[in-house]
């Protein structure tokens, strides 16, 4: 089987999947709803139902599947900047950076919304940021920049962070849901003001870097070598880093801390549509979301309590990775 | 011709304003107390709240304490949904579960179409939000400090559920049971050292921002606990020995337990050499009516101040 026709199969199986997630997330709940119900709710919707079908289930679906294509993205983006597998949104502290904010912000009882984000939402995105950033400067300072500095800054801002963060929901025993909510991730307060933020950034970022993508494939070459091909290597890493960023943030800001997407997403679609970076990013994209979308649905119809996503998509992600890993050798 | 014309016009319109006036008078002074009751009612976390015209016909309960409030009130037949841990009274139990306290599901209570929620200070605020985005009317209760707090809980409760008349008559009934048990404690001698042990995980205890607090303290005791500024608290053993409390009260969800509970405590706890433990005075409290913050407290504080004085019952020392 030629690479193209394989790329066509996987986009293809992808659609259908992503199809079918959206219109099992739209049936499947708490609440038992038939196929029928939804027809009838199509023809002529009525109140209690429209609040279940696009209030409740569809802005869920909506947002676990963009918050899955900002992570997968992200951790492609970043596993390409760092040429390291390993990489992924933990690294560069952004997720650890954000859940700290997140955690302070719940701490101090600052819970008001603003632009679609709850309080805690919106100190996540900017603290996730501001450590990043902060990791970049120190990185920056040692005269030229070196990846591995900036890769281990981010692992040793990210357990400080960590840290933090434990401490801060330790000192607040009450807050027992805020914790799991923001270091396990959930969906449960899904609602369309979240999708509404989000979407059009990530979106922006996934043409962003399906336009620059490239660029990142000469980076893969060595920066020396990107830099003599034409590459404007400085200024290339500085966006794709920022983007990377900006999308894990946006992540966390919305739904806590999701592990194993941002790392493992990536890989299967290499493993399965080869490393060019165009394809590797819109891929990933369109993978990781429609992989969120079903771990929501587990999350969410396993048991009769709701689990928090993240033990999801580990349990799911890690054994599907190891099969890939150990079928391509 | 055309002046008297015009005056008897004008005679004619002032009789008719005046005529409006009289009917609208009393239309007036109905409405402006509903108006301002419209303004004046606010959730427990300062939020307005529409006065409903009625009474809501399908009530979500996110407490179990709301629930027998609600029960109490006969509004019975009006609760829609309750959580899994609402158990009395025992009515409760056909009906429609919602979820727990910190993960009530949103969907489940939207399918219930209610037109009243009540949520307490405990449900996640983030998810009562997610609920009031949908529509429905949440209105969210705390619970008090002391006893003295179930009474404004209660007329809250009466008046977003226009029952006001039962509910004063069920908060003046509260009210005098409250007041027999002052009065019987007037003038004590002494006042009982209690350590109030909540059984399951390690010494917790109430602190002194506990309603378990105030209630030990109108029963005549003292509970040594009351120093700290907090609602539960996990004590230390050597404090217990240090503090020698005369009484212990366990909270447990039945007999086994409170057995449990009691041989935990001689044997492994280390504190076998307290007062309470060789005068023999350990009892057991039923944790499902005294953890919740509801009229059932009443019950827990006559037992309490009986076995802490028995002597202002008319029983035998």
């Amino acid at each position: 089987m030629s690479r193209k026709t394989g790329r066509r199969l996987f986009w293809a199986a992808c659609l259908v999947l992503c199809l079918a997630g959206f219109l099992v997330s739209l049936l499947v709940g708490p609440v038992r709803t038939t196929p029928g119900d939804l027809l009838r709710f199509i023809q002529s919707p009525d109140r209690v139902q429209s609040a279940i079908f696009i209030d409740l289930r569809l802005s869920r679906a909506v947002l676990a599947f963009l918050v899955g294509a900002a992570l997968a993205l992200s951790g492609a983006i970043l596993q390409g900047y760092f040429r390291n597998p390993m990489a992924d949104p933990f690294v560069v502290g952004v997720s650890s950076g954000a859940s700290l904010g997140a955690v302070v912000a719940a701490s101090l009882g600052f819970e008001a919304a603003v632009f679609g984000f709850s309080g805690p939402g919106l100190l996540a995105f900017l603290s996730g940021l501001a450590i990043v950033s902060l990791v970049y400067a120190l990185s920056l300072r040692r005269g030229g920049f070196k990846v591995e500095t900036i890769l281990l800054t981010g692992i040793a801002a990210g357990a400080l962070a960590s840290a933090l963060t434990s401490f801060f929901l330790f000192m607040r025993s009450d807050s027992y849901d805020q914790a799991v909510f923001w270091l396990l991730g959930s969906f449960q307060l899904a609602e369309w003001g979240q999708v509404a933020t989000i979407a059009p950034w990530v979106v922006l970022c996934l043409l962003a870097s399906a336009w620059l993508a490239r660029d990142m494939d000469l980076l893969a070459l060595g920066d020396e070598t990107a830099q003599a091909l034409g590459c404007p290597v400085r200024r290339v890493r500085k966006v794709f880093l920022a983007m990377s960023a900006l999308l894990a943030a946006l992540a966390v800001a919305v739904s806590g801390i999701i592990g194993f997407v941002g790392l493992v997403v990536p890989h299967w679609v290499r493993i399965l549509i080869g490393p060019g970076h165009r394809a590797l990013f819109v891929s990933s994209a369109l993978a990781g979301g429609t992989f969120l979308l079903y771990c929501d649905l587990l999350a969410r119809n396993l048991l009769a309590a709701e689990l928090p996503i993240g033990v999801i998509t580990a349990a799911v992600g890690a054994p599907f990775f190891l099969y890939l890993l150990h079928k391509k050798r | 011709m055309s002046a008297a014309a015009g005056s008897g016009k004008n005679a004619q319109e002032r009789a008719l304003v005046l005529v409006a006036l009289l009917f609208l008078a009393p239309a007036l002074i109905l409405w402006v107390p509903v108006l301002k009751g419209a303004q004046d009612l606010k959730d427990d976390i300062g939020r307005p709240f529409p006065l409903p015209a009625r009474t809501p016909e399908r009530i979500v309960s996110m407490a179990p304490n709301i629930t027998e409030i609600l029960f109490a009130l006969g509004l019975g037949d009006r609760v829609a949904g309750v959580t899994r841990f609402c158990d009395y009274p025992p009515e409760t139990r056909s009906l429609r579960r919602i979820g727990g306290l910190v993960d009530p599901n949103i969907e489940v209570i939207q399918s219930l179409d209610p037109d009243l929620v009540i949520a307490f200070r405990g449900n996640p605020l983030r998810l009562v939000d997610r609920i009031g985005k949908l529509g429905l009317p949440v209105f969210v209760l705390d619970i008090g400090e002391g006893l003295e707090a179930l009474f404004p809980l209660i007329a809250k409760i009466g008046r977003v559920t226009r029952t006001e008349d039962r509910a004063d008559d069920l908060a003046a009934e509260l009210r005098s049971r409250l007041e027999a048990v002052d009065i019987a404690m007037l003038g004590i001698a002494s006042r009982p050292k209690v350590f109030v042990l909540l059984y399951g995980q390690g010494l917790w205890t109430c602190g002194g921002e506990s309603y378990v607090d105030d209630l030990i303290g109108r029963s005549g005791g003292t509970n040594v606990a009351s120093s700290l500024p907090k609602k539960w608290a996990l004590y230390k053993r050597e404090r217990i020995l240090k503090d020698d409390p005369d009484v212990i009260f366990i909270l447990a969800r039945s007999s086994e337990d409170f057995t449990a509970g009691r041989d935990w405590l001689l044997r492994t706890a280390g504190v076998a050499s307290v007062a309470a433990v060789k005068s023999g005075r350990i009892y057991e409290l039923d944790e499902n009516a005294a953890s919740r913050f509801g009229p059932r407290l009443l019950d827990i504080l006559d037992r309490v101040a009986k076995l802490l004085h028995p002597e202002r019952f008319g029983e035998r020392p």
